[in-house]
């Protein structure tokens, strides 16, 4: 924290300290309290996780409910519904982004009208999505209990928050470089893949991630589409397990599960502080890697 | 630049397309069994799932859960082959044929030193609401009432709460335990404790010298027996129903399910097999 000046110093004297350093003390105990309580879930799952945590854990089917072996098809499963999900929401996700910030002005009312009802999908309890998921893609499109259909359910459900984030990626872009792109005569498509969308990249990878953490985490929205079969995957259309319903069965379901619930879940954290971390990584190397050549 | 982007988008979707394609057919060559329902009897049956698997190579057996009524519904519309229920059906729901695999019980449980020998569905309810603090007032020593309960999310928390007519948040524990067996060594290590425990586990570890006693309950006694014979009070069906009568692999497997081929999955989840 950097020292404050000797004016702002009187004109807290003058104030009262005392409600000063109350207030301030408020602040950071606030603030500690946050990282208390993450440190206290990590430090748990750790603790609860780690006995049980090996690599065979993570190549090994689970056995008698889960309770004992591992979980290597759950595992493969949930990334799969998650590259679904991904792979779905990105082209969708950019595409509305752009045309929102790009093409659609702030007056624009169908713009206003995707914007609004953007928000609201974000604030749907993910059962909602769940139920959706199960009527719309496992009953009525045919594709039942499966990997395919939980994929395109979280997919549903992340698109809101990746589109509001890239939106804001594309808006943060200095209007600048719009206009110097347009006067060199630069097409608008060239404009958008050499210009806005590098541009926009750390933003896209911050909704991205966002997103695959969401995807990653859900439950209530895959028990009812890609479903509770713990058998390895044999294609999209299999049912397969993710991992947040097996930890879910595990701890409040099967009699003597939560060893491997613990274990799960720290498998779970870790993934998604793995994932975290690359990106964080990738955007920072990208950034650098742009600069230099620029 | 732009055609460009439209032909490999476009070749994107018809490999996908294509694949999905080629992948429902090579799965239509496993024959799939749906089941979907309770999720009490969930776990149990993706353990006879795997065994059958195992005997029928090719065969698919996928478990899904959501509920009895799920089961139920699922049944009836035909979007499962079969449904599982971890109770009786209603009348409306007659039409179903039912298939009973498992039973699911619970009884009180003592130190096997408590010279209680049996307490009636009132009392039970008034140790467990704090109207009755100490053994003396239910004919035992002047001790005060040790009462385990079960954490929430517990199939036999469910099974007690219902039949005694209880709500959790009324109930006065003094200690929560999560499993059969840390209920068991806590009531073995204290004699003015009572708890409830699955009949399966409770009668395995009486056997084998752990001094706890099973109380009766309407006067009958509690074991493993009465139990599969369904005239022990406290207890629920683990059932699959079918839409009409059963045929083909859906036969089969409800068939390999009565067998005694997996008397010891269901054992081992804490139920007992039906007898029929």
């Amino acid at each position: 924290m950097p020292e404050p000046s000797s004016i702002q110093k009187s004109a807290i004297r003058k104030r009262g300290q005392v409600g000063e350093r109350l207030a301030t003390l408020c602040v950071w105990a606030v603030a500690l309290l946050v990282s208390l309580v993450f440190f206290w879930i990590l430090i748990d799952l750790f603790l609860g996780g780690v006995r049980h945590l090996s690599l065979s854990f993570l190549f090994e089917a689970p056995r008698d409910a889960g309770r004992a072996g591992g979980i290597a098809p759950i595992l493969v499963a949930s990334l799969e519904i998650v590259a679904v999900c991904m792979l779905v929401a990105l082209p969708i996700g950019i595409g509305t982004a752009v045309w929102l910030a790009e093409y659609a002005g702030d007056r624009n009312r169908l713009g206003r009208l995707v914007r609004r009802s953007l928000d609201v999908l974000a604030s749907v309890p993910s059962i909602v999505f769940g139920l959706f998921g199960s009527a719309f893609f496992c009953l009525q499109l045919g594709l039942g209990f499966s990997i395919l259909a939980g994929g395109l359910t979280l997919a549903c459900m992340v698109l809101p928050i990746f589109i509001r984030t890239a939106e804001e990626g594309f808006r943060a872009v200095p209007q600048a470089y719009r206009l110097g792109a347009a006067s060199l005569g630069i097409s608008r498509t060239s404009t958008l893949f050499r210009i806005l969308i590098p541009s926009a990249l750390p933003a896209l990878s911050a909704g991205f991630v966002l997103g695959v953490g969401r995807a990653l985490a859900e439950t209530a929205a895959l028990i009812f589409t890609s479903g509770y079969v713990s058998r390895m995957p044999e294609s999209l259309l299999d049912s397969g397990r993710a991992m947040s319903v097996h930890i879910y069965d595990l701890a409040m379901n099967v009699p003597g599960g939560n060893d491997n619930a613990f274990a799960t879940a720290l498998v779970l954290l870790l993934l998604l502080l793995l994932i975290n971390a690359s990106f964080a990584w990738i955007s920072q190397h990208h950034l650098s890697h742009g600069a230099s050549q620029s | 630049m732009k055609r460009f982007l439209v032909l490999t988008v476009g070749l994107l979707l018809l490999s996908l397309g294509s694949w999905i394609g080629w992948k429902t057919i090579s799965r239509a060559q496993n024959r799939r069994l749906v089941l979907t329902g309770s999720s009490t009897i969930a776990p149990l049956a993706v353990e006879i799932g795997r065994r059958f698997e195992a005997l029928h190579p090719g065969l698919r057996v996928d478990v899904q859960t959501g509920g009895s009524s799920r089961g139920i519904a699922d049944a009836r519309r035909g979007i499962a082959d079969i449904g599982m229920a971890s109770r009786r059906l209603k009348t409306s729901e007659k039409e179903l044929l039912v298939h009973t695999i498992a039973r699911d019980g619970i009884c009180m449980v003592l130190h096997a030193g408590n010279p209680v020998s049996s307490l009636s569905d009132s009392q039970i309810v008034g140790i467990y609401t704090g109207k009755i603090q100490n053994w003396k007032e239910v004919g035992g020593k002047d001790a005060a009432i040790f009462v385990l309960n079960k954490a929430e999310g517990r199939g036999t928390l469910e099974v007690f709460l219902k039949f005694f007519g209880l709500e959790n948040p009324s109930i006065h524990a003094d200690a929560i335990v999560g499993d059969n067996e840390q209920g068991i060594k806590t009531i073995a290590g204290n004699p003015n404790a009572i708890g409830y425990l699955s009949i399966g586990t409770a009668e395995y570890d009486q056997k084998h010298g752990v001094p706890i006693k099973l109380l009766p309950s309407h006067a009958v006694q509690a074991s493993t027996e009465t139990l599969a014979a369904g005239t022990f009070p406290i207890s629920r069906p683990l059932n699959l129903v079918t839409k009409g009568v059963p045929s083909g692999i859906a036969k089969t497997f409800i068939e390999f399910c009565q067998a005694k081929d997996v008397h010891d999955l269901i054992k081992a989840h804490y139920f007992v097999p039906a007898t029929r």
